[in-house]
């Protein structure tokens, strides 16, 4: 819309260029994840484990700068039956692993603490409304 | 802490320094011909950051080549 000249000249319009590196860039962050765990020399693991977490961090500024310049067009949101409808799912789910672990682990001295139910977080989260979505 | 590196970890490594290279060129082009003035710093940077990379990748082999079996093990 603007620049259409130098747009001409391009190799690649704006876009398609930050694309092209973009989706390079999330393929290498998932060849650097399995390169870490398929790795046997501890200094090995530790080198992928620090460009997996280098290259993921430039895969998200350029998202954003892409994002920004409306090069992007993100997923629409999941509607809220959705996700109350996850959440019940779940809560269900936590609720029959947590007795399972419980009859297993009897013996064992160890709390529960971390596996609580979910119940008093998604109340509070239905406490401050959310707008109405967009369309 | 320094082991020989495996015939795996090699083929990682060198894969990994082909995506880098590509990268590198893919952001040479970014930061040179985008119209858009935050997409050639953006571009810029992160050439910058894959050179690093490189590097990195290629003293891994530096540091292992000393220790690497002349010989097939068993």
């Amino acid at each position: 819309m603007y620049q259409q000249q130098q747009q001409q000249q391009q190799a690649l319009p704006d876009e398609d260029l930050a694309y092209t590196v973009l989706s390079d860039l999330k393929r290498v962050v998932r060849e650097y994840a399995t390169a870490a765990t398929e790795s046997t020399c501890p200094t090995v693991r530790q080198m992928f484990t620090n460009l997996l977490n280098s290259t993921l961090k430039m895969q998200g500024d350029l998202f954003q700068a892409m994002q920004a310049q409306n090069m992007y067009s993100t997923a629409s949101p999941a509607l809220r039956q959705e996700l109350d409808k996850q959440i019940k799912e779940y809560s269900q789910t936590q609720q029959k692993t947590s007795q399972w672990l419980q009859q297993r682990l009897s013996g064992s001295q160890q709390g529960f603490g971390s596996f609580a139910p979910y119940q008093q977080q998604s109340q509070q989260h239905q406490a401050n409304q959310h707008q109405p979505y967009y369309s | 802490m320094l082991q020989p590196i495996t015939a795996k970890e090699l083929e990682y490594i060198a894969d990994s320094l082909s995506n880098e290279d590509l990268l590198m060129k893919q952001n040479a082009l970014l930061a040179a011909s985008a119209s858009n003035q935050s997409l050639r710093q953006i571009g810029q940077q992160m050439l910058h950051t894959h050179q690093q990379h490189y590097q990195t990748l290629m003293q891994s082999f530096q540091q292992h080549q000393s220790i690497a079996p002349t010989q097939p093990q068993q």
